[in-house]
């Protein structure tokens, strides 16, 4: 490893004990209990790392822990029997894990001691925590303490490693001299009081779950990589003899770091600048909405860097403005972006890590040749950014209920996205060709498209569920993100703006730089809104159920003019009698009369809890309108209707509340049809399939 | 000798034969419908009283997803349908090719549907066997195209960046679309004088290799540049296409006119193909 001289590395140390205290991060010792301080070197040519690093942790619970559990997760990628590897296979249709003869990774300790100097790598043993139980993984490893770690008490953990990074594994990889290292050091799980550690095992369909530290890591690269990480950078330092260059960060109150090394890049930045970007109008918006003060939202300045490769920069400001909206955004609505610095990564070709969140930096992958109105890379930096905020601060357990960061940001991307650039155009692509625009695709919001194929899963899983232990890869996608995202729209729907984004801002503030549950943001869900909603929860969260209701059939006859049959002159029923007979007589002086049925069905075992309805518009052709409300508990219910005019139109939940309706074509009734564009549908699809045939004949 | 001593004659036959295209026209339309069928089916059922406000809460072409993906069941069921009309097809277009070779290279220009199903099925067999004789040259394109894209997959695979990856996508597209044509070429020739000298299916073959070795590059350049053109006249018909609205009636009508229009100019281009490729038989077969 190279060492930086002396002079550089105590200016290294001031200025990183001035930005700690200015970052507002600067926290009493005892909240945050854990540092990293690490030092890396990177050897391309065997794509491998060389680290030490050094831990110190203290026992903030009030238990007696026998025990330390890590990450090593790049074991993940070192055969064919990890966790990780295992469930890849069993998935048929994506996500398979297939590296070639030299590109498996590994992480091993080289040693492993107490600060005092005790020797812990005896005491070392892989464990496999999850169910099933896999033996052959490699991904935990716990360490038993030659005496328990009382409460309060603070360890000091020496560790030299050695890693050979993964060709292209999920999230993390190489190719030819471009890197992106992600999950690379040993990492300490989380220990939860009274119940243990919390450190899972590296699986397909998982994400992540660490404490809070602070992080200080010295990577050593050659002089011609352009590097970036987590963090802000505090010192470089270049060695001419070596020519190697290393460069330190420092970053307070974060729960991963990651870093970037490629010869390809091209750094540029930009200031983000509250002022500039948010005017006073929407400060005073977002405030009436909140029930603050302008001055209360005021966002802080952010230095802004784009690592992008060279291929990629004339996308350049097309990044820079969409990370502007997410910090515009994402700042006014749930709370100002807290650290100094964002670092957005186009990440090295072909290194297997498109779209991935960090602290303080993200990955946002692109195509050389992009659509204007195809809002790709847009999304994907809105959302990584915004795993800023969610998972980034609010860090729940990714493992256990990845709803809630993916979830609440895919729905937050969704709004940020339609406010700053309204819906975009469906992708398509042919040879790495948009043809988007040639196949005339729609412009859609994030939520139409993501309630649309969320529907499927609906009974496939509960969204809350662990992520490994959901059915399939597509399952574990499609709920944790886009069904969360969908059933949050609906709330938002069912409570109002106002009340959604005061529950949004309080649920992010109040568990910034905390390990959330689902439980608790149902808390502050009932809370703000003065409501009991868990229902709500319970039937779409907790539960795998469909919610599909539907107009099931307009019945409208002409009322008849007399009704055939003996009736009885009793007390209660002349007057119908009269009626019916009066009418014979003045028929062709009365109006028409019709008899309209609507009946309206529940498909799906899912329904409006206590208090919610399902509301029925019908429209007449007298231009008359008349509503109904349904609580939706039966499976069916009939309204009747006596008007002078049939029914033109009949839309069961016209202001579209209930998005998480897993089809909304059946919500609604028009005499009519929809007439030209059903003629046009047909009438496209008979024309691509005569190509198709004309094509297919041309072969023969 | 100039193009037009080719292309006239070939233009020529085909527009005095125009009825072919329409009967082949037909044929397809017919296929299409009964492939749709079940599709068309599911948004009658789906669609019929489906109320498309004037804001509505999605774009039309999702809610054709949602119906798609909520009715997934019928995928399997309709893909074996599907199939099966494929492989029925291949029958039915070997007995229309037949019937449009036959009345194309007939010497009487009088076409009627009659006489369309006669040559049909007069050729049928032979097209058929035709094709299984076609079988090994694929096998030859399919060698020829692994080897020729050897070079650019390996370009590709050592890309340091995306765009060696995209060309070398789109140029093995192209190449495959360059040999298709060629060994294309062969089948219709075969054919060709199948229909013209009655000759039985590999002495045509036979011919029409013997034909090419001295004749390739004349016959390719012809068929390029006609492909050329009903490729740029196609992309001029798809603009025009797109400019139909199609929420309204009108747009809808008139976009479903002009591209079943374009349909029989298709089927009009092949017949032009053919005529050309005869004429040019005719004229250098001496030579």
């Amino acid at each position: 490893m190279n060492k930086p001289n002396s002079a550089k590395t105590s200016l290294a140390w001031g200025l990183w004990l001035v930005l700690w205290l200015a970052s507002g991060l600067a926290a009493p010792a005892q909240e945050r209990p854990l540092s990293y301080d690490l030092k890396v070197e990177l050897l391309p040519e065997s794509a491998t790392l060389q680290g030490k690093e050094t831990i110190i942790w203290t026992n903030r619970s009030s238990d007696y822990i026998p025990d330390l559990q890590f990450h090593l997760y790049w074991n993940a990628f070192k055969n064919e029997l990890s966790t990780m590897a295992r469930e890849s296979a069993r998935e048929r249709t994506i996500s398979r894990y297939r590296p070639k003869k030299d590109e498996w990774g590994w992480i091993k300790l080289v040693s492993f001691s107490t600060g005092s100097g005790l020797d812990l790598m005896p005491a070392a043993t892989f464990i496999s925590p999850d169910e099933p139980h896999n033996p052959d993984d490699q991904t935990v490893l716990r360490v038993e303490l030659p005496e328990p770690l009382a409460p309060g008490q603070t360890i000091t953990l020496n560790l030299e490693f050695q890693a050979k990074i993964p060709r292209n594994g999920l999230r993390t990889g190489y190719y030819r001299d471009g890197f992106f290292i992600a999950q690379w050091f040993p990492k300490l799980g989380v220990y939860e009081e009274g119940r243990g550690w919390n450190c899972h095992e590296y699986h397909l369909n998982s994400e992540f779950y660490a404490n809070f530290a602070d992080y200080r890591v010295q990577i050593t690269v050659p002089g011609r990589m352009v590097v970036g990480a987590s963090g802000e950078e505090v010192a470089k330092v270049e060695d001419p003899a070596s020519g190697k260059t290393t460069y330190t960060y420092v970053q307070q109150n974060i729960h991963d770091f990651a870093w970037t090394a490629s010869p390809r890049f091209v750094k540029l930045e930009r200031w983000f600048r509250g002022e500039e970007e948010v005017r006073p109008e929407e400060y005073r918006q977002m405030a009436d909405i909140l029930g603050l003060s302008p001055e209360e939202l005021r966002l802080p300045e952010v230095r802004m860097i784009l690592l992008i490769e060279k291929q990629h920069q004339h996308q350049a400001e097309r990044h820079f403005r969409a990370l502007r909206a997410a910090l515009k955004y994402y700042g006014l609505w749930y709370g100002p972006y807290p650290y100094r610095t964002i670092t957005l990564v186009d990440p090295p070709y072909r290194t297997g890590s498109g779209g991935m969140e960090y602290p303080t930096l993200f990955t946002a992958g692109t195509s050389v040749i992009l659509e204007k109105d195809v809002l790709s890379p847009e999304q994907v930096i809105i959302h990584e950014f915004g795993h800023g905020y969610w998972y980034g601060m609010v860090a729940n357990n990714e493992f256990e209920e990845a709803w809630l960061d993916e979830g609440i940001n895919t729905y937050s991307t969704g709004k940020v996205t339609d406010q700053a650039y309204g819906p975009g155009r469906l992708p398509f692509r042919f040879n790495g060709l948009p043809l988007s625009w040639l196949l005339g695709l729609p412009a859609v919001y994030d939520w139409q498209l993501g309630r649309i194929v969320s529907a499927p899963v609906a009974e496939l899983d509960p969204i809350v569920t662990a992520s490994w232990k959901f059915y399939n890869s597509m399952s574990y996608s499609l709920n944790v993100y886009y069904r969360a995202a969908t059933c949050l729209h609906t709330l938002e729907r069912l409570l109002g703006e106002k009340t959604w984004a005061r529950i949004m801002r309080t649920y992010h503030l109040r568990y910034r730089f905390r390990h959330p549950k689902t439980e608790d943001f149902i808390k502050v869900v009932n809370e703000v809104s003065g409501q009991d909603l868990t229902w709500f929860f319970q039937e779409f969260f907790f539960s795998a159920k469909n919610f599909d209701y539907a107009i099931s059939s307009v019945e409208t006859r002409l009322k008849p003019e007399k009704y055939r049959g003996l009736f009885d002159n009793l007390p209660g029923r002349n007057s119908s009698r009269n009626r019916a007979g009066s009418a014979e007589k003045s028929s062709s002086t009365k109006a028409k009369i019709y008899q309209t049925v609507i009946t309206l069905r529940r498909y799906g075992q899912a329904h409006p809890g206590p208090g919610h309805y399902l509301k029925l518009r019908i429209d007449f052709e007298d231009g008359s309108s008349e509503w109904r409300n349904w609580d939706g508990q039966a499976r069916w219910v009939r309204f009747y209707f006596e008007k002078p005019a049939r029914v033109k139109t009949a839309i069961l939940d016209p202001e579209t509340i209930w998005l998480v309706d897993s089809n909304l074509t059946n919500n609604s009734y028009s005499s009519r049809g929809p007439g030209a564009k059903l003629l046009s549908t047909t009438g496209k699809l008979v024309w691509f399939l005569q190509h198709l045939l004309l094509t297919f004949s041309g072969l023969l | 000798m100039s193009l037009r001593t080719y292309f006239t004659p070939g233009f020529n036959r085909a527009l005095s034969r125009f009825r072919l295209s329409v009967y082949v026209w037909l044929t397809l339309l017919a296929l299409a419908l009964v492939a749709i069928a079940p599709i068309n089916s599911l948004l009658r059922n789906s669609f019929s009283h489906f109320y498309l406000t004037d804001k509505p809460s999605m774009p039309f072409e999702l809610h054709l997803a949602e119906v798609f993906l909520a009715n997934q069941e019928i995928l399997g069921p309709y893909t074996g349908f599907l199939l099966t009309l494929v492989l029925l097809s291949v029958l039915i277009f070997a007995f229309l090719s037949a019937g449009l070779f036959g009345r194309m290279l007939s010497p009487d220009p009088v076409v009627t549907f009659r006489e369309f199903l006669a040559d049909g099925a007069r050729y049928f067999w032979k097209f058929i066997l035709s094709l299984l004789l076609f079988l090994p040259f694929l096998v030859i394109l399919f060698i020829l195209f692994r080897l020729l894209i050897a070079p650019l997959n390996l370009w590709s695979s050592r890309a340091l960046t995306e765009w060696p990856v995209i060309i070398a996508a789109n140029l093995r597209m192209l190449l495959l679309i360059l040999l298709w044509t060629a060994f294309k070429l062969l089948l219709d020739l075969a054919r060709i004088i199948m229909v013209s000298e009655s000759k039985r299916v590999i002495p045509a073959y036979l011919s029409a290799l013997r034909f090419l070795k001295g004749n390739f590059l004349g016959l390719w350049g012809l068929y390029l540049l006609l492909g050329l053109a009903v490729i740029i006249i196609s992309g001029i018909w798809l603009l025009v296409l797109r400019l139909f609205p199609a929420g309204m009636v009108p747009g809808v009508l008139a976009f479903i006119i002009l591209g079943q229009t374009y349909i029989i100019f298709r089927v009009l281009a092949r017949q032009v193909f053919i005529g050309i490729e005869y004429a040019y038989y005719l004229r250098r077969k001496g030579a």
